[in-house]
């Protein structure tokens, strides 16, 4: 039985590091303006289907075809936030969870209207192929996932803490008001964040599209994993959705594996539910308490 | 006020001759209306009354629903002694939604938990053949209410316009009573209504129950109506069009959850043959609202008259 | 024995101390005030004293009964009532309706009643309604009473917001900053009000107030808190007189 734990390692890691990517792209735009974005899953879906229709309907490369989804997904964060976010941001908490909901869904239906009745498949850069080491197998996939992320990860990294940019972001999320009063354009700022966070979650989609036939309801699957990986790490956590979705994904295999299959699909739904009953402010939380 | 008051029961009135008029489709979307007064009244309680970011409305709907089924299928009840413990069985999976709430969640977290149990149940639904029939769905016979059964859709009519009109006027009661006003006070400010004495853990427990209770009976009506449950009806489509019907309507008003059942339950069904349309329809039609009519249709009727305000207090 | 008697309160927050080992009673039928600097810890301790915080020492007793560790809701049961200092009212709700969630507790309404429709929820719904209309009425804003209160005027919303704590005719009253924003006629209502409460219905009323005629005036006894602690204690006049609180409170 234990003879199978690398393996199970190893693949979790790398579905973890997606779930990670889009955890850390959803916990970006929390940070900025403490919205959650229920219509995460739907960008992120949304943007393999785009990255589809360069490649094949306009005959684009890959790399200008990845680029110009990256592209258009920024330009819709950005315009989300500016239209739809910002002009409600003090109003109710209801009205803002159903406003990215709201949009999210309008997204959905679309595609489904274009693309419901058949299999999308997202064109690869490069072939599938298959690794050994030492009867660990690893395919070129799981490896693109790990490369891509980690670069991800070391770039917010980078643009958070050393870019007066990111500083100022840091700053703004300890107090939107005190931001505004020193000059700072909040609004600006923030349709910014919700561009580079919607993009970031494109280059998830996009990953995403090499495993996965594309389908509309993608985006519901992605969103619960990305909440997974924020509760458990602790909502506003950088670093909390970055461990917590490579636990998520090693949790998934190893529970499917030796207790059930069942908790290949559950292990979300579970995590969610059992840390917020017992632990709310998850692995690395600031917020003790879950009121305001 | 009295006499307004009373014009509200000329819409069940003017409902009783429909099936003269209607032919048997249009009789089928009615009788789903009716599903959705339920559904829609239940939602807003959680929703626009206690003002809980909750998104297990379906979960209740489902419950109820499957509840229903597996009591007359597998234990051969007739279907009307099967209303009751359906809402019953509702009530305790909305006792079981307030759990998180009642340790402290709240806002986008107990959304994400509410989910993820809404997700959960419906996972269940499909993973357990034996009592749900799985993917495959479960067939439910003709609904029989004291001997007598409905085979026809304006027979179902009579009974669930019934059932609608005593479920809606006693929550009605308790809506316009303290316990609705403890409701709306912990949906303003749960410091202030503590300081009224209210004790806030036990309303939550109760609008989530009751919630669960007034859909877990339209849950009931829905398995009589279809024929056939799967575990697709209860998907994250089912939840937008939910909360198109509140959001619509109005949140926190029962006349505005009646008439958003009546006009987002009608419209899908044209759509019917284009798979998306009722998402991006719901979805367009909910930012609109977010933005320009945040209270809803009704706050528009409310303009016009008076009979559709909210509540109404006698004290004569 | 004194109606509410606070016994070495002290709050602490971290390694922060809002609250340092505060003593002080409140008997029936009198006007205490705190008053003191922002920061000094005043609407921390009504937090405190409403349960709304928690004691990291110390004791508060009401009636002779210690009502430290018991829900803010226990301790509105038993005849504490507040205002808030940046607004507590409902604003969904109408001002009747404000005033109505204020009888909470007195309303004799169950769920089986109410759904049956029985003569004894009915007629407890109504009474309170009435009784609701009337306390507004005797304050002056009978003409709001079905108004929404987020529609209210701050003067109004002020005023509903007493009306609805003394709905009750709780035993004490804790009001925080009652008469900020008020216009001066509108603060001499509430003086009057607060002083017919006081002598005709014994009711005690410790209150926390920065206008200092207002606190002069409507006062039987003044008590100063500093940095978390009290500094002075007294009549209006003392504590007028007193030289510590000079320097303390009005930086002289």
């Amino acid at each position: 039985m234990l003879a199978l734990l690398p393996q199970l390692l190893v693949s979790g890691i790398a579905i973890g590091m997606l779930y990670a990517l889009i955890a850390l792209s959803m916990t970006i735009l929390y940070r900025a303006t403490t919205v959650v974005n229920f219509g995460h899953g739907d960008l992120v879906m949304v943007a393999a289907y785009l990255l589809t229709i360069f490649a094949v309907n306009a005959t684009l490369p890959f790399v200008p075809a990845l680029l110009l989804s990256v592209a258009v997904l920024f330009a819709f964060g950005f315009l989300l936030h500016r239209a739809f976010i910002w002009p409600i941001i003090r109003g109710p908490h209801l009205s803002l969870a159903m406003m990215a909901i709201a949009v999210g869904y309008s997204v959905r239906g679309l595609v489904r209207l274009e693309y419901g009745q058949e299999a999308v498949r997202m064109p690869r850069p490069f072939a599938e192929k298959i690794f050994f080491v030492n009867n660990v197998v690893i395919t070129l996939d799981e490896i693109a996932f790990c490369v891509v992320v980690l670069v991800m990860l070391v770039a917010s990294y980078v643009v958070f803490s050393k870019t007066r940019f990111g500083r100022i972001v840091q700053a703004m999320f300890q107090t939107q008001r005190g931001a505004s009063l020193v000059g700072i354009n909040v609004m600006q700022y923030n349709n910014v964040i919700w561009g580079v966070g919607c993009a970031l979650g494109a280059l998830g989609g996009v990953l995403l599209g090499l495993i996965l036939i594309l389908d509309p309801d993608v985006g519901a699957w992605t969103l619960l994993r990305g909440f997974a990986a924020m509760t458990l790490g602790g909502f506003g956590s950088l670093h909390g959705a970055v461990v917590g979705g490579l636990l998520i994904g090693v949790l998934e295999k190893v529970l499917g594996t030796y207790v059930s299959t069942a908790f290949i699909d559950i292990t979300c739904y579970l995590v969610i539910i059992v840390v917020l009953l017992i632990r709310p402010r998850g692995l690395f939380g600031q917020h003790a308490t879950l009121r305001v | 006020m009295r006499l307004t008051r009373r014009a509200f029961w000329l819409l069940p009135l003017l409902a009783l001759p429909l099936p003269l008029v209607l032919n048997q489709y249009y009789q089928y979307v009615v009788n789903l209306i009716l599903v959705y007064v339920l559904v829609g009244v239940g939602f807003n309680i959680v929703v626009g009354n206690l003002g809980q970011l909750a998104f297990s409305n379906v979960a209740f709907f489902g419950i109820g629903a499957y509840a229903s089924a597996i009591l007359t299928t597998k234990l051969g009840m007739p279907w009307w002694l099967t209303v009751i413990p359906a809402g019953l069985i509702g009530a305790l999976a909305g006792c079981a939604a307030s759990i998180p709430a009642l340790r402290g969640v709240r806002l986008f977290y107990l959304a994400i938990m509410t989910l993820a149990f809404g997700e959960l149940m419906r996972w269940s639904y499909i993973r357990t053949p034996v009592l749900t029939g799985g993917s495959m769905g479960l067939s439910v016979p003709p609904a029989e209410v004291l001997g007598w059964t409905l085979t026809r859709d304006d027979q179902k009519f009579y009974v669930f316009l019934f059932i609608v009109v005593v479920v809606v006027v006693c929550t009605n009661r308790i809506l316009e009573s303290r316990i609705g006003r403890a409701f709306q006070a912990i949906k303003n400010d749960e410091k202030a209504a503590a300081a009224m004495a209210i004790a806030t853990s036990r309303y939550f427990l109760l609008a989530f129950a009751l919630s669960g209770f007034v859909v877990g009976i339209g849950g009931a009506m829905y398995a009589a109506l279809v024929g056939h449950l799967s575990p697709e009806a209860f998907d994250l489509v089912q939840l937008i069009q939910q909360f198109a019907i509140i959001m619509v309507g109005g949140l926190g008003s029962l006349a505005g959850s009646v008439l958003g059942a009546i006009l987002i339950t009608a419209t899908p069904e044209i759509f019917r043959d284009w798979p998306g349309f009722e998402e991006l329809m719901f979805g367009v039609v909910i930012v609109l609202v977010i933005m320009f009519l945040p209270r809803g249709l009704v706050s528009l009727l409310a303009r016009i008259h008076p009979v559709f305000k909210d509540r109404f207090y006698q004290d004569d | 024995m004194a109606l509410l008697e606070v016994e070495g309160a002290t709050v602490q927050f971290g390694g922060l101390t809002a609250v340092s080992d505060v003593s002080f009673t409140v008997e029936p039928g009198t006007v205490r005030a705190l008053i003191g600097p922002n920061g000094a810890g005043k609407t921390t301790l009504f937090r405190a004293i409403a349960r709304d915080e928690q004691l990291s020492r110390g004791s508060v007793r009401f009636r002779g009964e210690p009502i430290h560790q018991l829900t803010p809701n226990e301790v509105s049961r038993r005849g504490v009532r507040r205002t808030f200092q940046n607004g507590g009212l409902f604003g969904d709700l109408t001002a009747l309706e404000n005033v109505l969630t204020g009888l909470h507790i007195e309303i004799d309404s169950s769920l089986l009643g109410l759904v049956v429709g029985s003569k004894r929820s009915r007629a407890s719904e109504r009474a309170a309604t009435r009784r609701a209309r009337e306390l507004l009425e005797m304050m002056g804003i009978g003409h709001v009473a079905d108004q929404f209160a987020r529609d209210l005027s701050g003067g109004q919303q002020r005023m509903v917001e007493i009306v609805r704590a003394l709905a009750t005719d709780p035993p004490l009253l804790l009001l925080d900053e009652p008469a900020v924003g008020l216009a001066p006629p509108v603060r001499l209502e509430l003086l009057e009000i607060i002083r017919r409460l006081v002598e005709t219905r014994g009711t005690a009323v410790l209150l926390i107030e920065h206008a200092i005629e207002f606190v002069m005036t409507v006062s039987d006894s003044i008590m100063v808190l500093n940095n978390g602690t009290l500094i002075a204690e007294g009549t209006p006049d003392e504590v007028r007189q007193n030289r510590e609180v000079l320097e303390a409170y009005l930086g002289r």
